[in-house]
């Protein structure tokens, strides 16, 4: 009976889960608004029209969005897994005296809304000559990814067992490259796995700092490029295309590896 | 060099990329924002200071006040209801059966789209101009013409609280299964054997297990890291009347489209107390040892 319960559950919640992502498929094989204002808007109407895929590859835009897209989510990735593994990785293992309390104080920026910063962070990058341009994105993301990062990686290496790991190599005189690439990435990988996918998932989520420091079409990401057009209610067709082909591998490929690494949330909440 | 001397060194060069991050982009302007509210600054216009005035002409203000009791509404809401289909799903995704990573990895899928895209996809099912959910409606024969969602207070707001509910139910069902599985099958087992039932066991044994999960997931999510105000902004930019307007969404409003910097980051400034008092409680839960 619980298995039962439990199964048309799961069901159930994939079904409303996926709903809408078929529907966006749907439209983005559908020529002009029909698919939207005529009919059942959850079949396809005619055979599926592929212009839209097409015309993003004669897109230079798109082009353009996708690099910015690359490099502001790679970046944002790889600032903020190498920024709060160096934190957590002192914080935990060189054990400063107030390790705890700046912990807690990196926790406690999520207290401050991005509503409160996106504002300022405007007037900042202005200043700096970076507002409308990709590196404003790339300086203010990783600031919403490290103090998370910061606070498994700090758990992880605090852990029993790793700590003693990284005392004793110390102790031996362990030092450089070598002692990073085969103790510290090993034991760090799937934390660094699980802070990447919080990073793709920040900078995803976020449309307030992306609606705020960039203003014209050509700085912007997939994200802001498809807002920027509108969304075409005569052809939205090109706009769910963009998105699909330019969010869904990353999106899919991090949900894929979501339940391997989550093993890093469970260090860190863990009750044991 | 002495090893206490090196040892400084080494912690101070880990810790600067952390810090130039978190004092750049977070600590300067949430220092910048608390000047500016003490101004009367504009877009373009640095402004001069002003006192508290902007609070004052804050707390008289009856839109200001409507937003306050919105997004108490929509954020109170969504919570509730991604607390407990996080927790369900965690309970239903423990056991191991076949095919248990393509559903878990499928389930994320709404937290890991953009949220752009989710907002004007949920927006157009939820249209009454031949939208998705309106035409299982009629399929179904549940409503004999299009009910418009967007069109009036109470059915935006649900509408609106149920985008954020289906985007943001992932990371509750993410953090809540990582805390399931920190709680040992010899511990649930010994349990058992003490003649604890099912509720028994999540009353005493899971939940304490999920609280630090479940907390961590509503500070990332009441915050708006994941997202509120693209929902709110893209789905029915504050309407119909203001009757959906959050505090994010109204400050937003107010400063770039209004123009008035001063005024908008006071808005979204006056919450943040709320929200601290609320953390201080969450951080005795988090940051333990």
């Amino acid at each position: 009976m619980r298995s039962v319960i439990r199964v048309a559950g799961l069901g159930l919640a994939l079904l409303l889960a996926l709903a809408p992502f078929y529907w966006m498929a749907i439209v983005s094989l559908s020529a002009g608004a029909e698919q939207i204002t005529l009919g059942n808007p959850w079949v396809l109407h005619a055979a599926p029209y592929f212009g839209n895929y097409l015309d993003l590859f004669r897109s230079a835009r798109f082009g353009r969005w996708m690099l910015n897209t690359l490099i502001v989510t790679g970046g944002t990735v790889a600032i903020g897994v190498a920024a709060s593994l160096a934190a957590g990785y002192a914080l935990a293992s060189l054990r400063p005296r107030r390790a705890h309390g700046i912990v807690t104080v990196l926790m406690a920026t999520y207290v401050i809304p991005q509503t409160v910063l996106a504002l300022p962070l405007l007037v900042e990058m202005s200043s700096l000559h970076l507002a409308d341009n990709p590196v404003a994105l790339l300086l203010a993301y990783p600031g919403l990814v490290i103090p998370f990062g910061t606070w498994v990686f700090w758990n992880l290496f605090s852990a029993d067992g790793i700590r003693e790991l990284i005392e004793q190599a110390r102790l031996e005189g362990a030092r450089g490259i070598g002692y990073l690439s085969d103790l510290i990435l090993p034991v760090a990988l799937p934390a660094i796995a699980a802070v990447a996918i919080f990073g793709v998932a920040i900078v995803f989520s976020d449309y307030l700092y992306l609606f705020t420091l960039i203003t014209g079409d050509q700085a912007t990401t997939v994200m802001g490029g498809v807002e920027t057009t509108n969304v075409d209610v005569e052809d939205p067709g090109f706009a769910f295309a963009a998105m699909l082909l330019g969010a869904a591998p990353a999106a899919l490929v991090c949900a894929w590896f979501a339940e391997r690494y989550s093993g890093a949330f469970t260090r860190a909440l863990g009750a044991d | 060099m002495t090893p206490v001397a090196r040892h400084r060194l080494e912690l101070a060069l880990l810790l600067s990329p952390a810090l130039f991050f978190v004092l750049g982009v977070i600590a300067y302007p949430l220092g910048l924002a608390i000047w500016l509210s003490l101004t009367d600054a504009t877009i373009g216009e640095t402004g001069r200071f002003v006192g508290l005035t902007q609070y004052r002409f804050l707390f008289s203000d009856p839109a200001y006040r409507a937003a306050l009791l919105h997004t108490a509404e929509y954020s109170g809401l969504a919570l509730a209801c991604k607390l407990v289909l996080g927790t369900l799903l965690a309970l239903a995704l423990l056991p191991r059966f076949r095919g248990r990573r393509l559903i878990y990895a499928l389930l994320l899928l709404p937290l890991l789209f953009p949220i752009v895209m989710d907002s004007i996809t949920w927006y157009f099912l939820f249209s009454d101009v031949h939208g998705g959910i309106n035409s299982i409606l009629l399929m179904l024969g549940l409503v004999r013409e299009q009910y418009p969602f967007l069109g009036s207070g109470v059915s935006a707001m649900l509408s609106l609280v149920a985008v954020n509910v289906w985007h943001g139910t992932p990371l509750f069902t993410m953090l809540a299964l990582a805390a399931l599985r920190s709680v040992s099958r010899d511990h649930l087992d010994s349990a058992r054997l003490d003649g604890a039932g099912s509720l028994a066991l999540f009353r005493y044994v899971q939940l304490p297990a999920l609280v630090p999960a479940l907390t961590l997931a509503g500070l990332l999510s009441v915050l708006g890291t994941f997202g509120d105000y693209a929902i709110v902004h893209l789905m029915t930019a504050g309407g119909p009347g203001g009757e959906t307007q959050i505090i994010s969404s109204l400050a937003f409003t107010e400063a770039l489209r209004g123009g008035d910097l001063a005024g908008g980051i006071t808005t979204a400034l006056s919450v943040v107390p709320v929200y601290l008092a609320g953390l201080l409680l969450v951080l005795r839960l988090l940051v333990r040892k």
